[in-house]
């Protein structure tokens, strides 16, 4: 048998039928890697052998099979998670070899329930980026078409579940990095709400905006991974006592349930033909469902990418001052004094766009500096959660396209930064707002490459937003797989 | 465009030794995304309006209470330079 298409919910029945065993399954995902893997350039570490022993140690328990959430899953993992054992390079070389001494709770949450690491996955540096071209150890390209990007900062997660390397993945999305490039390979991507799911043991890079994520090929799955790793944990203050539903019961019902959705227009400006049209086919679909569009205003969104560009850079430039060369990374040669120990170590061991933000972010928190720009850009934050706020008073999410063009070509937007952060406007405000986000394709473009729309819910209303999500997957039907996930790559 | 002064300024604070080309490139490149966010002073705020968190009934407390952490080979074999258990660093006596 095949393997490489199948969702959570396809492995979980054949394993309930003992149609195949964990081993073949695993077996089956790693013989892809090692056979579409070269061209993607998607796993920066894969570890056959124990993972094999782990699948074989599960091949025994086939017969409890079903009291485990995620027996038997392979899960491809973003290389800003710890997991222990394994390497954490972020993608950058700071961080090359860099052994993880303990397990991110999320992961360690999925492999409780018997999910099995494939591998770890390449993502841009430090997270920062919409095309996985930051990273230093090369680009990822997109299982739809080679010569274009997979999105990005999580490009590795999203090729990776795209070209049937992985069931699913976990992603990290400060800005949009989850949802982007699930937008751009054809998957589902959720950014949970700020605090649902830890973010303990994933690398630092905004705190007030980080937060982890599944990638998956359908709604259900993607209901099933976050059931299983939100929740409270003692290791992050910042995680959220809030009560986790089990949101796969909720997709159960056949109750058909209406919902009313906000747009903006004059957030849409700009955006390429095939995805608008695309766009108002997705609206078109729920409005058969029994629901209603209503246009809502959300005045400051505009000013989230300057909003976003000031914040997330000023907690970066705090956050990464701990890659200075003493206790672990990079280090360099070349040092005389201890203030050329951290510089150099720094100026050569950190890449090109990360050196930036972090010079933003200094230069935002800088003495003279700070009122004009750290704490204009937060009473502006204030301003976009309340614009949400004020939105969801008439609706139950706010809609729009996930990104506003499909994936776009390697090397085509390295040279101007604002072209690149362009990719995330509107992905942006809802980090900022701490809403959860959801990713979900709508159809393929004229060059055939993916296009998705996000739907924004309430604070904690994933619920709600994979009900309405599922709804709408339902009546669309089963999308379409990239050439090299049929193996034809 | 910010000045080759004040870019040689802020990767100081930032710790970040920058090559000739580097400054180039950064002077360019910050001022480009600094110009950008000249936007956000057509928004009038008041102090009122800052956000120190973000919304979620996140913060909690909890008891100050240590924990063993058990993997400390782990730790000490990330390091650049060991020896005798300790984390080594170049003889860094800074003359004054």
């Amino acid at each position: 048998m095949e393997f490489g298409t199948q969702t959570i919910w396809d492995l979980l029945s054949g394993y309930q039928k003992k149609q195949f065993k964990p081993s073949e399954v695993i077996s089956g995902y790693l013989k892809n890697i090692s056979e579409r893997d070269e061209k993607l350039n998607s796993f920066l570490q894969v570890r056959p052998e124990e993972t094999l022993a782990k699948a074989r140690a599960l091949d025994a328990k086939l017969d409890a099979a079903q009291n485990l959430p995620l027996f038997g899953i392979p899960v491809a993992i973003k290389d800003n998670f710890l997991v222990q054992g394994w390497q954490a390079t972020a993608g950058s070389k700071v961080l090359s070899g860099y052994v993880s001494p303990y397990t991110a709770t999320s992961v360690q949450r999925l492999e409780e329930m018997g999910a099995i690491i494939i591998g770890k996955v390449n993502c841009d540096e430090f997270a920062m980026g919409s095309s996985n071209e930051n990273s230093a150890f090369g680009p990822v390209r997109n299982p739809w078409d080679l010569e274009r990007v997979p999105g990005g900062s999580s490009g590795g997660s999203s090729a990776a579940v795209a070209a049937g390397l992985a069931t699913v993945s976990l992603g990290t999305d400060t800005g949009g990095s989850i949802r982007q490039p699930a937008s751009l390979c054809g998957l589902v991507g959720l950014k949970p709400s700020y605090g649902r799911v830890s973010r303990y043991g994933i690398v630092a890079y905004a705190s007030s905006l980080d937060q982890v994520g599944p990638f998956s090929r359908t709604v259900w799955d993607s209901a099933r991974v976050l059931e299983v790793m939100a929740g409270f944990d003692n290791k992050d203050a910042t995680s959220s006592k809030h009560p986790v539903p089990r949101y796969t019961e909720e997709l159960k019902s056949n109750t058909k349930r209406s919902f009313t959705l906000g747009v903006s227009r004059a957030w849409l400006e700009g955006v390429d033909l095939d995805v608008a049209k695309s766009f108002e086919a997705a609206l078109e679909v729920f409005k058969q469902m029994g629901g209603k569009i209503v246009d809502i205003d959300l005045p400051h969104t505009k000013y989230a990418l300057s909003t976003y560009y000031l914040i997330a850079p000023s907690e970066a430039s705090s956050n990464l001052a701990r890659y200075d060369g003493v206790h672990y990374g990079y280090r360099t040669q070349s040092a005389k004094s201890s203030e050329e120990l951290y510089s150099r170590s720094r100026g050569e061991g950190i890449g090109r766009e990360v050196k930036l933000r972090i010079m933003l972010g200094t230069y935002a928190l800088s003495a003279g500096y700070y009122d004009a720009f750290y704490l204009k850009a937060n009473q502006i934050r204030r301003k976009i959660q309340e614009d949400f706020e004020k939105a969801f008073t008439q609706c139950d999410f706010v809609v729009t396209p996930t990104s506003p063009s499909t994936a776009f070509k390697l090397g085509e937007k390295t040279d101007d930064p604002l072209k690149m952060y362009l990719s995330d406007i509107f992905t942006l405000p809802v980090n900022l707002a701490g809403l959860p986000g959801l990713s979900v394709s709508c159809g393929l473009d004229s060059k055939k490459l993916p296009i998705g729309f996000q739907l924004i819910g309430k604070p904690f209303g994933e619920r709600e937003l994979f009900i309405a999500a599922h709804q709408y997957e339902q009546i669309r039907g089963e999308f379409p797989l990239s050439s090299m996930a049929k193996g034809k790559g | 465009m910010l000045s080759r002064e004040e870019v040689l300024k802020i990767a100081k604070l930032a710790r970040l030794t920058l090559t000739e080309e580097e400054i180039g490139f950064y002077q360019r490149q910050l001022t480009r995304v600094l110009d950008h966010i000249q936007d956000l002073n057509q928004v009038p705020t008041s102090k009122e309006g800052f956000v120190q968190h973000v919304p979620s009934d996140a913060q909690c407390f909890r008891e100050d209470r240590v924990e063993p952490f058990l993997n400390h080979d782990g730790l000490i074999n990330n390091a650049p330079v060991v020896e005798n258990n300790c984390f080594l660093l170049p003889t860094l006596v800074e003359h004054s």
